[in-house]
């Protein structure tokens, strides 16, 4: 019961007038960004990273927790009224979703996707509160070997499971640990890399290459792209607000479940909610055809209800991880990895000792992100449609400033603004050619951390391997880490013939 | 919505060898950088007492990697070519969800407008726009210092706006010069960030 008391002294610091108001921001910032195409909650707060500079750390915190649920909530409903998913962990909700919208029940499918969201969010937040001290717990018997294996498990997981190809999958990674190399190497005192540049003896910094692949990335594939009529046929959102009784007979079960298929995949790094989400769609669909009237293809509001309460599981236990482990398992807690060592703190299972009040006072944000949400978002959806009609070249403008303005303001260095050049550019070759981001972020995030426990763990059995595989918890990890990626190849070769025998 | 006709065209050479396979740059640059790295991890000037797995040890492992990855992409690129056929403007082929799941949503429709499968097209880019981004940025770093904030991040607006589409010039540079304005207030006024005044720095 002390997580309930340490929560409660969490709502304490949360609920005073400053703190609400920067909750309230973050859930607004987050929710604008979720709706616009393209752009997730990773980027938003990589660029609010340099504004919060000035703010304290809990204020900051607690205004990233309203941006990265923001995201989720938001990016549903482009997807629902265009058809058009704001982000990739919306493109399972939104097949159903715009199906609904387009028989005239776009406001019952909106309703849906917000409280799906809540409902996995406040799940997922609860099995934060009471579990992640136990996890810190765990988390103390780690070592620098443990953590190796940890840092692997999230390169190999991410790189095979977020990309379609494997070996895609690895270039995107490999490319993240080159770039994580530059600078001065720590145990040592060697510059690497740097050209003799002392601008890169700190190396590049992660809100110039998060900013870059995610924003002037998209940017760039946008003008790319120019000269494509959009199809921006909003469709109005008609219908009832609220739920009838069937209605929400259907979709409890569905919310449900679709939560209990996101909160493991918080914990395990395969790069966030994409692979959850469609799991969930897959699963409703699956318990759909057995019924008398199958409804999926109709608009099927279980078809919404899964996808988007997993969704926002996966990101509620994902925070869990982050904090408890300090083990980024997305894009969005790598960035959020990088704000905690912006004000000097380390996530993992000293942070609950050493910044109890922040980590307390960020998971009752949770709460009262996601109620200000379901409000901002429930009544308001068909509003925040609206932002879509703002003409893209004006908005993506827009970005760009606020992105070059972010990333000058860090550290006020024109070097940055080349790189961040550089890097979008990559960014839009990476769009073009089918090359997934993800593992870029997180080789970036995770390489110099594996590289100093390898270190560490050398100099501790004194340069003798065997020490990286003796304890019971890393040989657990390797073998569950094998067990998937045979698990996974597998899978796909089995689709591939199946495939090549239907042709 | 307006339907438009995504047939998509024959690229003038029938074959095309190379541009179906433009996709090689990234083999290319992962190359590059793993020689850039090699070089480097040889050059390097490591202090003298360092413990023995040095600083060197993981960019060679980097650097090789990059090399074996650069030929299995190379491979895999040039087993694979993108289709012959360039999207017309018009066609979207952007929207396609890299779903990793094995059951895709779109196998069977019921609906009264059929998830359309347009044929395999590769994307077209136009060129024009992208340098027109480019271009504005690289002007946008080369004056932020000398002019100051106020001024460049107004051209950043304006530049990428009109290499986005817009065409209502006079409207856009009022538009840029209000928000740069207001960026100047917010953050540097407002939160204390620190902008370069550049050749305006008297008036403020």
């Amino acid at each position: 019961m002390e997580s309930l008391s340490n929560l409660m002294d969490g709502f304490a610091t949360v609920l005073t007038p400053m703190n609400m108001l920067w909750v309230f921001i973050g859930a607004l910032l987050g929710t604008a960004v979720g709706v616009l195409p393209g752009l997730g909650s990773a980027m938003a707060v990589a660029l609010l990273l340099p504004v919060t500079f000035s703010l304290d750390p809990i204020g900051a915190f607690i205004m990233f927790a309203g941006v990265l649920f923001g995201g989720l909530f938001g990016d549903s409903i482009a997807g629902i009224l265009m058809n058009t998913p704001g982000n990739s962990t919306a493109i399972a909700g939104s097949i159903e979703g715009h199906r609904m919208a387009k028989s005239g029940r776009a406001a019952q499918a909106l309703a849906t996707s917000a409280i799906g969201a809540f409902i996995g969010g406040i799940i997922a937040a609860t099995l934060v509160v009471f579990f992640a001290p136990s996890l810190a717990e765990l988390a103390t018997l780690f070592g620098p070997a443990e953590y190796l294996a940890l840092a692997i498990f999230a390169f190999v997981a991410i790189s095979a499971v977020v990309s379609d190809s494997v070996i895609r999958g690895l270039a995107a990674l490999v490319i993240g640990l080159a770039i994580s190399l530059v600078g001065i190497d720590g145990a040592s005192g060697a510059a690497r890399f740097t050209g003799g540049l002392p601008e890169l003896f700190d190396g590049v910094d992660i809100v110039v290459i998060t900013v870059g692949l995610l924003a002037l990335g998209e940017v760039l594939a946008i003008a790319a792209r120019r000269g494509t009529p959009e199809d921006t046929g909003i469709l109005p959102s008609t219908g009832r607000l609220w739920l009838s009784r069937t209605e929400f007979r259907l979709a409890l079960p569905a919310w449900l479940r679709g939560t209990a298929i996101g909160v493991p995949f918080g914990i395990i790094p395969v790069g966030g909610s994409e692979v959850p989400t469609f799991l969930a769609y897959g699963t409703e669909r699956r318990l759909d055809a057995r019924r008398r009237k199958p409804m999926f293809g109709k608009g099927a509001i279980q078809g919404v209800a899964g996808p988007e309460a997993s969704g926002n599981a996966t990101a509620g236990t994902a925070m869990g991880a982050l904090l408890a482990l300090g083990l980024p398992t997305s894009a969005t807690a790598a960035i959020l990895l990088a704000a905690f060592r912006q004000y000097g703190l380390q996530p993992g299972p000293l942070l609950f000792e050493r910044a109890s009040e922040l980590v307390w006072a960020l998971l009752a944000s949770f709460f009262i992100g996601m109620v200000v949400l379901l409000i901002l978002n429930l009544p308001f959806a068909p509003l925040w449609a609206k932002l879509l009609k703002v003409p893209r070249h004006y908005l993506y403008a827009g970005i760009t400033v606020f992105a070059m303005l972010g990333v000058y303001a860090t550290s006020s260095k024109i070097l940055d603004l080349v790189l961040v050049l550089a890097i979008g550019l990559l960014g839009f070759g990476m769009r073009r050619y089918g090359i997934p981001v993800a593992p870029v972020l997180i080789a970036v995030i995770l390489g110099p951390l594996a590289e100093t426990e390898y270190r560490r763990a050398m100099a501790v059995s004194e340069g003798d391997p065997s020490a990286l595989v003796s304890s019971p918890i890393s040989i657990t990890l390797y073998s569950v880490l094998l067990l998937t990626v045979a698990g996974l190849l597998f899978q796909r070769v089995r689709t591939r013939r199946r495939q090549k025998a239907l042709v | 919505m307006t339907v438009t006709d995504t047939r998509p065209e024959r690229t003038a050479t029938a074959d095309g060898f190379l541009r179906r396979r433009t996709g090689l740059v990234f083999p290319l640059l992962l190359l590059i950088t793993g020689i850039a790295l090699g070089i480097g991890t040889l050059t390097m000037e490591v202090p003298d007492n360092t413990a023995s797995p040095g600083p060197q040890l993981f960019p060679t492992i980097i650097a090789i990697a990059c090399v074996v990855f650069a030929v299995l992409l190379a491979v895999d690129v040039l087993r694979r070519p993108e289709p012959a056929l360039v999207a017309t403007p018009g066609s979207t082929t952007d929207t396609t969800p890299t779903a990793t799941d094995t059951d895709t949503p779109t196998a069977e429709d019921s609906d009264d407008t059929p998830v359309e499968e347009p044929p395999a097209t590769r994307p077209r880019s136009n060129y024009r726009a992208l340098f027109g981004v480019v271009g504005t940025i690289v002007v946008f770093i080369a004056v932020l210092n000398p002019l100051g904030w106020l001024i460049s991040g107004a051209w950043l607006f304006w530049g990428i706006a009109r290499a986005l589409g817009s065409r209502r010039v006079v409207f856009d540079l009022f538009l840029a010069v209000a928000i740069s304005s207001i960026v100047q207030l917010a953050f540097s006024a407002g939160l204390g960030l620190n902008l370069p005044p550049g050749i305006l720095a008297g008036v403020f």
